[in-house]
C-alpha cells in the first residue's frame, strides 16, 4: 500500500517557510538565464543554449516551445522537469478549453492552468515541485492596448482597464508575458529574466525597457541583455530565440478556410539567430 | 470530451420503452467522394444537412480540418463527424507537436478506427481521409463500425452510387491535379442531382505535399432566384401589448441580467392574465 | 406516442438582419393538450447573447440552468463576456457530451460579435451538431411551418424594424398553424447598443 503512506513531502518549517520551495527556486537560480521582452507589437522570449561538452548535437535539442499557436514558454532550472510540463501544457490546453470552446485558451487562462500543475506539486503526496521557473509570451486576439474604449462589449471594465495603464492582459488582446514560479505564482512583466544571471539581467532590463517598445527592438534589447550574462560564445547554435508576432498566414499550411490566421508564435531558426547577432 | 456522459440514458431509454421515439439527430445524407491524381489527393463533398426529410442547413461544411495536410469528408450523423475529426484533429496536433513530425495518414486513419470500433458503430460517422505526408499521399474509407478501406478513387454517403457511377465510367490512371478536381466536382454534381439526401454546392479540398487548398462552393449550381418583389411589412404591422430596452451597459455590469420584483414590477412581465 | 420534443409544445426563431439580429419564442407550455401555462417564455440571456430552448420543458429549465452555470463561471474565470460564437461552441459540446443519453433540446442562439458588431445566429440538433446559418433559424414543433415563413418572408439587411415586424410575422403565422404552439410570443431585438425585448399578442386558442 504504497499510496497509504504517501504524504507530502513540502512541509512547513517552523519559520513558517516550505523549503522545498525554497530548494526548487535555488535549482532555478542556478539554472541558465532567460529572459522576455513584451513590444507593442509581439513579444521575444531568449535563452542560452548552453552545451557542456562541444561533442553534444546543439541543433536537435530546444528549449523555447511552442504551446499554442499563439503561445510560447522557456524556462529556466531543470530541463526534464520543464518537458513535462511543456506536455501538461499543451494537453491542457486541449482537454480544458479547445475540446469545449472550439478556440485556443488566452495567454492568461493558460498560465493559470499551468500554474495550477505546478501548485499540486507542492501539496499533492509523493512528490517534489517542479524544478523551473517559466516564462509564458502569448498574444490573445480583442481589442489591443492602444485601441481607445469605443462603442465596445464593455465600455466601464474598459475605461478601468486604461486608468490602471495596464497593457494586454484578460480585457484586452494584444501581447502578455507572463512568470511562473514552482510555488505555483505567476506575476505579469513587461520585461523580466529569470535563471542564474535574472538579478543582473532584470537591472540592464530596467535600464533598456522603453514604453512602446517594437517587435524588433525588443529582440535587440534581448540580445544585449543575453550579451551580459553569457559566458560561452554567441552564435545561432548557443542563442534560441523564441517571437510571438505578426500572424504567419504561410506557416498554416492551408489555405481558402474563412478566418484561419496562421500562428503568431515562432522560435527563430539558427541562421535568422545569427542574422540579428551580426547586426548587434 | 471523450468521455460521454450517460446519466440521461436509462431516463430516455425509459421513455423509448414507453413508446416514444428517437430524436432524430441532423444527418448528412450526403455524396462524399475521394480521388488520388498525381502529386496529390482531391475530396469533395456535397452541402446538404438534413434532419428526416427537412433540408436543415443548406450550405453546412462536410470537409472537416484534420491537420493542415490532412483533411476529412464526412457523412452519417453530423454531430458524430464534426466531433469524431475535432477530437483526432486535437490528438494528432498533440501527436505532431510531441514528435517534432508532420502526422501521417494512416496514422490518423488508425485512430479513427480505433476510436469507432470501440463505439461498435454506435458513433454513426462514415469518413473519406484523405492526406499527404513524408510517405506521400493517402485515401482511405473509414465506415462508422472501424472497418478501412484504401483506394484510388472512392464514394460515401446517401450519394455514393450516384458519384461512383461518375467514377466508373470517367476514371483513369495517373490523373492531373486539375482532372481530378473536375472528376470529383461531377462525381458529386451526380449526387447533388439524383439522390435526395445531397444538394446545394460542391465543396472540394485539393491536398499536395506543399499544402491544402479549400474551395469553399467550388461549384453552386443551385442559387436561389432573387425575389422580384418583397413582403416587407410597414411599421407596426404586429401588435405589441408591451417593450422594454435593456442598453448594453446594463447587460457589461451583470453576469446575466435578471428582472427582479423591486415593488415596481417590471413592464415587460406584467401580462400574465388576459385584459 | 408523441416523440419528446412534442410533448410540451412550443417554437421558437432567429434571424439575421442589418447589423442587428432577432430572435423570437412563443409563449405556450403543455401537456400534449391540455394548455397549462400562456407564460413559458423559451428565450434565456447569456450576458448580451440570447439562447431559445424548444423542446421537452423539463430539459429546457435543465439547460439553460446548467449553461448559466457555465457561463457564469466562464465570466468569472475569464473576466469578460462570453461571445456568440463561443457560447455556440459551448452548447455544442456540452450536448454533446450526452451524445448517448441526449438532452430533448432544440437551441437556437442568437447575438452580435463582440469584436466587428457582427450578427450570429446558430441551432443546434439535440446531440450538438451547429447549424451555422446566414439567414434564420428554426426550432420547435412548429419548425416546418416556420422554415416555410422564413424562405418567404426573409430577406437580406432588413432594419431592427423590418425585422421585428417579419420575425413576428413569421413566428405568430407559424404558430396559428400548430395546436401545440402560440398563446402569445416574446421577441427580442438585438442591436449594437441596446435589446428591444417585446410582448406580441397572439390567439389564445
Amino acid at each position: 500500500m504504497a499510496d497509504r503512506y504517501s504524504f507530502s513531502l513540502t512541509t512547513f518549517s517552523p519559520t513558517g517557510k516550505l523549503v522545498q520551495i525554497e530548494y526548487a527556486l535555488n535549482a532555478v537560480n542556478q539554472g541558465v538565464t532567460a529572459l522576455g521582452i513584451k513590444a507593442t507589437n509581439g513579444i521575444v522570449l531568449a535563452t542560452e543554449k548552453k552545451s557542456s561538452s562541444p561533442l553534444i548535437d546543439a541543433s536537435s535539442s530546444s528549449k523555447i516551445s511552442l504551446i499554442t499557436p499563439n503561445i510560447g514558454m522557456v524556462y529556466s532550472g531543470m530541463g526534464p522537469d520543464y518537458r513535462v510540463l511543456v506536455d501538461k501544457a499543451r494537453k491542457v490546453t486541449h482537454t480544458n478549453y479547445k475540446r469545449i470552446y472550439n478556440e485556443y485558451p488566452p495567454t492568461r487562462i493558460l498560465v493559470q492552468d499551468v500554474a495550477r500543475v505546478m501548485q499540486e506539486a507542492t501539496q499533492s503526496g509523493g512528490v517534489r515541485p517542479y524544478g523551473v521557473s517559466l516564462l509564458i509570451a502569448g498574444w490573445d486576439d480583442g481589442i489591443e492596448p492602444e485601441t481607445k474604449a469605443g462603442e465596445d462589449a464593455e465600455p466601464e471594465a474598459e475605461k478601468l482597464a486604461v486608468k490602471s495603464g495596464k497593457t494586454g492582459g484578460i480585457l484586452k488582446g494584444g501581447p502578455s508575458l507572463y512568470q511562473v514560479d514552482p510555488s505555483g505564482s505567476y506575476f505579469p512583466w513587461k520585461a523580466t529574466a529569470i535563471g542564474k544571471s535574472a538579478t543582473s539581467a532584470k537591472t540592464f532590463l530596467e535600464k533598456r525597457y522603453t514604453e512602446g517598445l517594437e517587435l524588433e527592438d525588443a529582440i535587440h534589447i534581448a540580445l544585449l541583455t543575453l550579451k551580459e550574462t553569457i559566458e560561452g560564445e554567441m552564435n545561432g547554435e548557443t542563442v534560441e530565440i523564441g517571437i510571438v508576432g505578426p500572424p504567419e498566414d504561410k506557416l498554416l499550411g492551408y489555405e481558402g478556410v474563412e478566418g484561419a490566421v496562421g500562428p503568431r508564435f515562432r522560435v527563430l531558426s539558427s541562421q535568422e539567430v545569427e542574422d540579428y547577432l551580426t547586426n548587434l | 470530451m471523450g468521455g460521454f456522459d450517460f446519466s440521461n440514458h436509462s431516463r430516455n431509454a425509459a421513455l423509448h420503452a414507453q413508446g416514444f421515439p428517437l430524436p432524430t439527430a441532423t444527418s448528412t445524407g450526403t455524396t462524399i467522394v475521394g480521388c488520388l491524381f498525381d502529386g496529390g489527393v482531391v475530396i469533395a463533398a456535397d452541402t446538404r444537412a438534413t434532419s428526416g426529410p427537412i433540408v436543415a442547413d443548406k450550405n453546412c461544411e462536410k470537409l472537416h480540418f484534420i491537420t493542415p495536410q490532412i483533411w476529412c469528408a464526412g457523412a452519417g450523423t453530423a454531430a458524430d463527424t464534426e466531433f469524431t475529426t475535432s477530437l483526432i484533429s486535437s490528438n494528432l496536433e498533440l501527436h505532431s507537436l510531441s514528435t517534432g513530425r508532420q502526422p501521417r495518414v494512416v496514422t490518423c486513419m488508425t485512430m479513427l478506427k480505433q476510436h469507432l470500433f470501440r463505439y461498435q458503430g454506435h458513433i454513426g460517422a462514415y469518413l473519406v481521409v484523405a492526406g499527404c505526408d513524408p510517405t506521400g499521399a493517402h485515401l482511405f474509407t473509414v465506415h462508422a463500425h472501424g472497418s478501412t478501406d484504401k483506394l484510388p478513387y472512392v464514394t460515401m454517403g446517401s450519394g455514393s452510387l450516384a458519384a461512383m457511377s461518375v467514377f466508373e465510367t470517367a476514371w483513369k490512371g495517373n490523373m492531373t491535379r486539375q482532372g481530378a478536381v473536375d472528376l470529383c466536382s461531377e462525381a458529386i454534381k451526380a449526387g447533388i442531382f439524383n439522390d435526395l439526401g445531397s444538394g446545394s454546392n460542391v465543396d472540394v479540398c485539393i491536398i499536395t505535399p506543399e499544402k491544402a487548398t479549400l474551395l469553399r462552393n467550388h461549384i453552386t449550381p443551385n442559387e436561389r432566384e432573387k425575389k422580384m418583389r418583397d413582403y416587407r411589412f410597414k411599421k407596426g404591422t404586429t401588435a405589441v401589448l408591451n417593450q422594454k430596452i435593456i442598453t448594453r451597459a446594463d447587460i457589461s455590469k451583470y453576469v446575466t441580467v435578471h428582472e427582479l420584483d423591486d415593488g415596481t414590477p417590471v413592464a415587460a412581465e406584467k401580462m400574465d392574465v388576459d385584459t | 406516442m408523441s416523440s419528446p420534443f412534442s410533448i410540451n409544445g412550443g417554437a421558437a426563431v432567429a434571424m439575421v438582419g442589418k447589423d442587428c439580429v432577432a430572435i423570437a419564442c412563443d409563449l405556450r407550455l403543455g401537456l400534449q393538450s391540455l394548455t397549462v401555462s400562456n407564460n413559458y417564455p423559451k428565450i434565456f440571456p447569456y450576458g448580451d447573447v440570447y439562447l431559445g430552448l424548444t423542446g421537452l420543458a423539463t430539459d429546457i429549465s435543465t439547460v439553460s440552468d446548467l449553461l448559466r452555470y457555465k457561463v457564469n463561471m466562464y465570466r468569472l474565470r475569464e473576466e469578460r463576456a462570453i461571445s456568440p460564437q463561443t457560447l455556440a461552441n459551448l452548447v455544442s459540446s456540452s450536448l454533446y457530451e450526452r451524445r448517448f443519453g441526449p438532452y430533448f433540446v432544440s437551441p437556437v442562439i442568437a447575438g452580435l460579435n463582440h469584436k466587428d458588431g457582427k450578427p450570429f445566429i446558430c441551432g443546434f440538433d439535440s446531440i450538438g451538431c451547429i447549424d451555422f446559418a446566414k439567414d434564420f433559424i428554426v426550432s420547435g414543433t412548429a419548425s416546418d411551418q416556420l422554415f416555410g415563413m422564413c424562405e418567404g418572408l426573409w430577406e437580406p439587411d432588413l432594419g431592427p424594424d423590418e425585422l421585428f415586424e417579419t420575425i413576428s410575422q413569421a413566428l405568430l403565422s407559424a404558430v396559428d398553424r400548430d395546436a401545440l404552439s402560440g398563446w402569445g410570443a416574446h421577441v427580442y431585438i438585438i442591436e449594437k447598443d441596446k435589446v428591444t425585448k417585446r410582448l406580441l399578442k397572439g390567439r389564445q386558442d
